[in-house]
């Protein structure tokens, strides 16, 4: 099976029904992407998928065929990617960092889907879980981008 | 006067003799007065296939105990029954029983010492089961089946609710008593499908409504009612006659065998009961006769009258989800944060791994039961030729309150062109105490 991951594509060997976060961290050794509940609720192992912001976890690779998908990686690649990366360093978000991939990644998908979000658009879409408790950085990274326009 | 009185009393005292004979009588069995001769292995195999059909081992076993031992709790109207222990052991289970105890049990509902069986033991579809099948089966439960001492546990019906011999009446009235007829009409498949579903499959007990007596209201084709969806469990087995909307209309044979053989096809995935049908049962079904289940299912008719208008997908509520616009409608927020990322903004899943919600009869059955119970509870492993599935439905019990999980499911059930009835804070809030699975008194099978 053909996968396209940031830019490049890969010929994976495995079933249709593997979690593409499996295929990312194991066979392509891809591992800023994360696994955390491995249900779709912590937000963890986020990536875009044709831009959107897609639960790796539960997503087998055979429904992604010949989609864009990005990880964090190459996050940076992506200019809204770069600017919150930016905003991330400029708001010291992280502490132990183990979901900020995901953070990143939603916080990409939503100012590449609304340029100016309102408080409730960031309230709908910062849904990812975080144990450090770094909600108050990310809130302020995100107010931060969402007032200066993500370009 | 005196004549009279004499007329009322010989109908009494006949009425009275004719109900103590059925009650007592145990009914003749065509292996009476015949000594089963040591099984040949291929009969035993044959025997154990027959156990995969019949799905012995669903009831017969507890999820942490040893094969066929009995002990599952059942709930009923009038108290809790326990399954009983069929392996051979001499002592607690049917070691002493001859094959035409066996057969009685089986096809008339009377245990060995002469009590009735609770009709919760599938008889009176069993009752359709050929003698060959009968034979191999006792062979399998002889020879194949390792003895487990276990003592069976009394029932909890209270006296004089706990007499037995009424059900010798129960069965006169709601029992055919005769095996499988063939239908000259029908070509082979069609009745070996037949054959299958309504006898050892016994597909009714779940998926046909059940009358006053807990009486299943039909035990084949020749009703309309037969196999059209019931209530049972905490669960809504859809129908799985040609309905479009809560039944089968829309799904080929080769999609209902690939549900049988797979547990999903790309209308759905097993969950609540089916799972333990599927794990069990038909994955383990020969590719002919799960054809013919298909074969059979998909002749029966669907009712318009009580399925209503044929659902047909809408696309507008994927745009809907649209974050700007997310929030004007009520329970969208709650499906993009919790439901989505699996189940797609467009509700069709991903391919035949993560069902669809968008057209399903959980969504578009008036009972709403199903889509409560798997919200809250998720669902059980489903485990297709010895693998797990990569992707379960999660428990949401813990995560949604009543009114956000009414709200959602409310949402789903109206979304993508779907119809279902709106779900009521009050009916997440009474399946949430009936299945909480922290209560020291859970039922694992509620029959009513």
């Amino acid at each position: 099976m053909k996968l396209t991951i940031n830019n490049e594509t890969y010929d994976v060997d495995a079933d249709g029904d593997t979690p593409l976060l499996w295929v990312i961290r194991d066979n392509l050794g891809m591992t800023g992407t994360k696994y955390g509940c491995g249900l779709a609720q912590c937000g963890a192992c986020s990536v875009m998928v044709d831009g959107v912001v897609t639960r790796s976890c539960v997503t087998p690779i055979d429904a992604v065929e010949g989609q864009e998908i990005t990880t964090i990686e190459a996050i940076e690649n992506d200019p809204v990617g770069k600017r919150v990366v930016e905003k991330w360093v400029e708001h010291q978000v992280p502490q132990c960092g183990y979901c900020q991939s995901g953070q990143v990644m939603a916080a990409t998908a939503l100012l590449k889907e609304i340029e100016n979000p309102t408080e409730d658009d960031v309230e709908a879409a910062m849904v990812n879980l975080c144990r450090c408790g770094t909600y108050n950085a990310i809130h302020a990274a995100v107010k931060d981008l969402a007032e200066g326009g993500a370009s | 006067m005196k004549k009279l009185f004499l007329t009322v009393l010989g109908v009494v005292v006949v009425g009275a003799a004719g109900t103590a004979w059925i009650a007592t009588h145990t009914p003749s069995s065509p292996f009476d007065n015949v000594t089963a001769s040591a099984p040949s292995e291929d009969l035993i195999a044959r025997g154990e296939y027959v156990a995969r059909l019949g799905d012995c081992v669903a009831c017969h076993t507890t999820p942490d105990g040893k094969a066929f031992a009995g002990g599952l709790e059942m709930g009923t109207p009038l108290g809790s029954i326990f399954t009983t222990n069929i392996t051979p052991d001499p002592e607690t289970g049917i070691g002493n029983y001859s094959l035409a105890d066996f057969d009685r049990a089986l096809r008339h509902g009377v245990a060995a010492d002469g009590h009735r069986l609770y009709p919760a033991m599938p008889y009176p579809s069993y009752d359709k089961m050929t003698d060959g099948d009968i034979e191999a089966l006792y062979a399998y439960f002889m020879e194949g089946v390792e003895p487990v001492s276990q003592a069976n546990k009394p029932t909890e019906i209270e006296e004089p609710l706990n007499m037995r011999w009424p059900l010798a009446l129960w069965n006169v009235v709601f029992t055919e008593g005769e095996v499988y007829q063939a239908k000259a009409s029908e070509d082979g498949m069609w009745n070996r499908g037949a054959y299958l579903v309504q006898g050892p499959g016994h597909c009714g007990s779940c998926h046909t409504p059940r009358g006053p007596a807990m009486n299943e209201v039909a035990l084949d084709e020749s009703s309309p009612e037969y196999l059209s969806g019931a209530l049972l469990d905490g669960w809504y087995a859809p129908s799985l006659r040609n309905d479009p909307n809560i039944g089968l209309g829309r799904w080929s044979e080769e999609d209902v065998y690939a549900y049988l053989k797979n547990g999903r096809n790309e209308h759905g995935v097993v969950f609540g009961s089916m799972v333990e049908a599927f794990n069990n049962s038909t994955q383990f079904m020969s590719d002919d006769d799960l054809m013919s289940i298909a074969h059979y299912l998909k002749s029966l008719p669907a009712d318009p009258d009580y399925d209503g208008p044929v659902w047909a997908y809408d696309e507008a509520t994927a745009d809907d989800l649209s974050r700007d616009v997310a929030d004007k409608v009520p329970g969208a927020r709650t499906y993009a944060a919790n439901c989505a990322f699996c189940h797609g903004r467009d509700g069709l899943g991903q391919n035949e791994w993560i069902p669809p919600l968008a057209g399903v009869s959980s969504m578009l059955a008036p009972e709403a039961e199903s889509a409560i119970n798997v919200t809250l509870n998720g669902s059980p492993r489903v485990i297709a030729n010895g693998v797990p599935d990569s992707y379960r439905m999660p428990p949401y019990r813990e995560h949604l309150s009543d009114a956000q999980m009414a709200e959602v499911l409310t949402y789903a059930r109206s979304a993508w062109g779907n119809h279902g009835d709106a779900v009521s804070e009050e009916e997440v809030a009474a399946l949430r105490s009936h299945t909480d699975p922290a209560s020291i008194d859970v039922i694992i099978l509620q029959m009513r």
